[in-house]
């Protein structure tokens, strides 16, 4: 049974990197501009609101962000902060699907440069105390994740060469794809052997160009229930499938090291609420904190066999065209340049994401768009909070095929 | 700024890597719960304590760190990765220590499935005003430098007449420096005094195979505590779980003190420690004295920066009883007078001494006047005795003094160890006596002389046992394996600096 699904009507954000001069309540401002406008909404007409932020309270002094919002808004609706942009999102399709609001606003905002010298004991608060304490760091935890997934599937020698140039493909890809966006942090291409060769400066597994980059910025969406949207849009994409999941903080106490449990099960109960098989989406914007993670995810979210992701990865790459071919389909990923090159400002990640289907969905993508043999009808989107402690998956479909 | 609670907290659980095992299902947690994910309600009450302090993992996985978070950055790069313990039933996040790495690739497949040695070292740098935070996740390699060794508690079988020593360990870093002919032993950088403390106090606990739970009180000597005010004892006697644990509280029915002679804050305290278990209600019980020191040096171009040449690192511990002795403290002589021939003021960093007063008449005369009166009391010989051990702040001096005395190489030259150690102050005489101790036979007679500037002297006359031959397997970490080691590592002077100053 197809339930009626609250629709994105409009959104807004702004360009990802360092914005020096703007604090975080001129950024949120501009994406939110630029989200009403395209909504045809005023403030009044919002029923609630949603925002994300990890670090505003560390890099802003900013601890009651619902109360900024107020200001800036001058509504007194209910508000509520989270962490990931997804886990607004889900809030606020929770609030609309119970019947309580009509319109919400979802926004999400972070501003990471700000404390620049800091912002790496920052994120460790997103892994466990006990392995902040033996020494992690943001990145051990990816590498660790890639020895254990060389080591489950006894990679070696030539195959592990092809593994790592798969990896380094990813974040080549994902410039790439990043210089058709407007908004993305960097807008330069990249090869492989620079990838590859940053890797080798630092005797890493994963280097420089395998993490996604510090940033800021904001992402603005408006979400109104079906009966409204109606009124607001004709181009209308709707959030067809939205779950979560959770896996223990602890990456070394977690049962499997070598993909995200939660990411699993959030894209399972998602697909089960839109009705759809994996094999529906036709494009996704993964969680690629690190290559790593845009690899493992095609796995953990059922596009590629376990231990199989970084061949089909590895076979797309002599000519590239926008997607990867696994099992003979086409999946477009990370269109935007992902996490990688589009830029990571936490809070609002997600929000850039969920951005780029909609826009893709609309046919409004310009130079990037998508190609699709069929009508591009499903996308989907995977944030993770905490290296995979939560997973989000948001299955968006245009609403005309409703 | 670090908080109080948090760290009382973390270290109580973190030193010495408290866990929890399910009764019923048998699954493992590093940390304590009071119930099994598994199993649920029905696991209340039937969770097992566990705690991995002397046991042995594997690393499993692991990279290399070489941008670590802020107040790691003064350990350079390091390998982090995750330990598992009991064939992978519990696993935590570790960093490998004692190891120098330089700007070059390594192989993660070479240390992975390395079985590893849980250590106790300092967590990360603070301010120098914060409380020191402290973590056994930090690991060696098992096939190096400090072997594992396993820890049970062995019956008593004999109550002997006179209290004497039951068991000591040694515990020197892997690190050296050469100059000379004098090596002397280098702290990793997460190491200090409290850390060798609680290394030498482990060592000796398994040497002697006494139960914990029985030391009624536990005293450490040392002149380079890095608190002012806060004993190493309180760490050593948690750390180490000395006297009966009130779990609920956290807290250890024991006795703990921190002493300062300088280089004879440990050695003054045998006798008391000898004396308090021989008083009736305190017979069954034991007590240990720990001498530690990260001996201390201003620069070699500054005021008193002559004793950057010799100073050493290291801890030792001595565990005294009525049960099972190796050596009976057969009789002592103390002496001391006010003569100030090296000291330190509070919140000077590093000590000063007298230069050549040192020598005559700081060191000489109380030496001397010690073992004089303690061999007059005991009406001995140089010939009565097989082994002599002084307090060693260079090669000369010892020498010296028991040449002087009547002693011959052979009698005095198992004990010196100055040239291997460097000056470890109040951990000096008694490593040259557990050198003396891993060789002796039994019925050999040794005579062991402190030296402590300000100054004294206490002088032991100690008679070996025969338990102390079959006592010698239980310890693989013997002075000579300490000395004799292919995976010492040979450090330069500006490296020495930089480690010895710490994180």
């Amino acid at each position: 049974m197809q339930r009626q699904c609250p629709a994105i009507i409009g959104m807004g954000r702004t360009k990802f990197g360092e914005h020096y001069e703007k604090e975080p309540e001129k950024l949120i401002e501009e994406a939110w501009l630029k989200a009403s406008l395209s909504a045809g909404i005023e403030r009044k007409n919002l029923d609630a609101a949603y925002i994300a932020d990890y670090f505003l309270q560390l890099t802003n002094k900013i601890g009651i962000e619902e109360g900024f919002l107020s200001e800036l808004t001058e509504l007194h609706v209910p508000m509520e902060r989270t962490r990931s942009f997804s886990s607004a999102l889900l809030n606020a399709c929770n609030g609309i699907q119970a019947g309580r609001y009509d319109v919400v606003l979802v926004g999400g905002v972070e501003k990471m440069t700000d404390r620049w010298d800091k912002i790496r004991d920052d994120l460790m608060l997103l892994e466990d105390p006990w392995s902040y304490y033996a020494g992690c760091t943001p990145e051990a935890n990816h590498e660790l994740m890639l020895r254990e997934y060389i080591k489950k599937y006894g990679i070696q020698g030539e195959q592990l060469e092809t593994l790592n140039v798969a990896l380094a493909q990813i974040a080549v890809k994902n410039h790439r794809q990043a210089l058709k966006n407007e908004y993305a942090q960097y807008q330069r291409p990249i090869t492989l052997e620079k990838v590859l060769n940053e890797r080798q400066k630092a005797h890493k597994p994963l280097g420089l160009y395998d993490f996604a980059p510090v940033s800021d910025g904001a992402t603005v969406m408006i979400l109104a229930s079906p009966e409204t949207a109606k009124k607001h849009s004709d181009n209308r994409v709707c959030v067809a499938g939205s779950a979560s999941a959770t896996d223990y903080v602890t990456f070394p106490a977690r049962e499997d090291r070598t993909g995200c449990l939660a990411s699993s099960i959030a894209m399972k109960n998602a697909l089960k609420m839109a009705d759809l098989m994996v094999n529906d989406i036709q494009t996704i914007e993964l969680y690629d904190q690190s290559t790593l993670l845009e690899m493992v995810s095609l796995e953990d979210l059922g596009f590629a066999k376990r231990g199989m992701a970084w061949q089909f990865i590895n076979d797309s790459r002599k000519d590239y065209q926008g997607f990867y071919r696994i099992n003979g389909k086409e999946l477009y990923v990370n269109t935007d340049g992902g996490l990688k090159a589009d830029g990571n400002p936490l809070g609002a990640t997600g929000g850039a994401q969920i951005f780029e289907i909609v826009t893709q969905l609309r046919g409004k993508a310009g130079e990037r768009q998508v190609k699709t043999d069929k009508d591009l009808r499903y996308g989907c989107v995977l944030e993770l909070e905490g290296f995979g402690t939560k997973a989000y998956v948001h299955i968006l479909r245009r609403s005309d095929y409703e | 700024m670090s908080s109080e609670p948090i760290e009382r907290r973390v270290s109580y659980i973190g030193d010495r890597l408290n866990g929890s095992r399910c009764g019923i299902c048998g699954k493992e947690y590093f940390r304590p719960r009071d119930y099994c994910g598994t199993c649920g309600r029905k696991s209340f009450g039937k969770m097992e304590d566990i705690d991995l302090f002397y046991e042995k993992g594997e690393l499993e996985v692991c990279t290399m760190v070489k941008e670590p978070t802020n107040k790691f950055t003064k350990l350079g790069a390091y390998v982090y990765g995750i330990v598992s313990f009991h064939n992978g039933k519990v696993r935590v996040p570790g960093r490998l220590t004692d190891r120098l790495l330089a700007d070059t690739p390594i192989d993660p497949s070479s240390f992975e499935g390395r079985e590893v040695v849980p250590r106790f070292r300092r967590r990360y740098a603070v301010e120098q005003s914060d409380i020191i935070p402290t973590i056994s996740l930090a690991f060696t390699l098992a096939d190096e430098y400090y072997p594992h060794q396993e820890h049970y508690t062995v019956k008593p079988r004999k109550e002997y007449e006179t209290p004497g020593i039951v068991g000591y360990g040694v515990y020197t870093s892997r690190f050296r420096i050469k100059e000379g002919t004098i090596e002397r032993s280098v702290p990793f950088i997460d190491e200090d005094s409290i850390t060798a403390a609680v290394e030498a106090g482990k060592l000796a606990l398994i040497h002697s195979g006494v139960d914990p739970l029985l030391v009624a009180k536990v005293y450490v000597g040392s002149e380079s505590n890095p608190y002012a005010v806060k004993p190493i004892a309180s760490k050593v006697a948690q750390v180490l779980k000395l006297g009966e644990e009130d779990k609920a509280e956290g807290v250890q029915t024991v006795d703990a003190v921190d002493t300062e002679f300088a280089c004879k804050a440990a050695t003054c305290m045998f006798k008391d420690a000898a004396a308090l278990v021989y008083y009736p209600t305190v017979r069954n019980h034991y007590t240990m004295v720990i001498g530690t020191d990260n001996s201390q040096a201003a620069p070699r171009d500054e005021l008193g920066g002559e004793l950057d040449f010799f100073v050493g690192y290291g801890g030792s511990a001595f565990i005294f009883g009525m049960n099972d002795v190796i050596a009976e403290i057969e009789g002592w002589c103390s002496c001391t007078s006010d003569t100030p021939d090296f000291w330190r003021r509070d919140q000077e960093p590093h000590p000063r001494h007298g230069g050549r007063f040192t020598g005559e008449p700081a060191y000489f005369k109380h030496v001397s006047k010690a073992a004089a009166k303690l061999m007059d009391k005991l009406r001995l010989q140089p010939s009565d005795v097989n082994y002599f051990v002084s307090h060693q702040p260079n090669l000369a001096f010892p020498v010296k003094v028991a040449t002087e005395l009547g002693f011959k190489e052979d009698q005095f030259m198992p004990g010196l160890q100055v040239a291997k150690f460097g000056n470890t102050y109040s951990g000096s005489s008694p490593i040259g006596l557990a050198a003396i101790l891993d060789i002796a036979k039994p019925n050999d007679r040794i005579v062991m002389v402190s030296y402590g500037s300000g100054a004294g002297s206490d002088a032991y006359s100690l008679i070996v046992t025969n338990q102390i031959v079959e006592k010698r397997d239980r310890q693989k970490f013997t002075i000579h394996r300490q000395v004799e080691n292919r995976n010492l590592e040979y450090i330069d002077y500006d490296t020495y600096r930089r480690l010895k100053q710490g994180m």
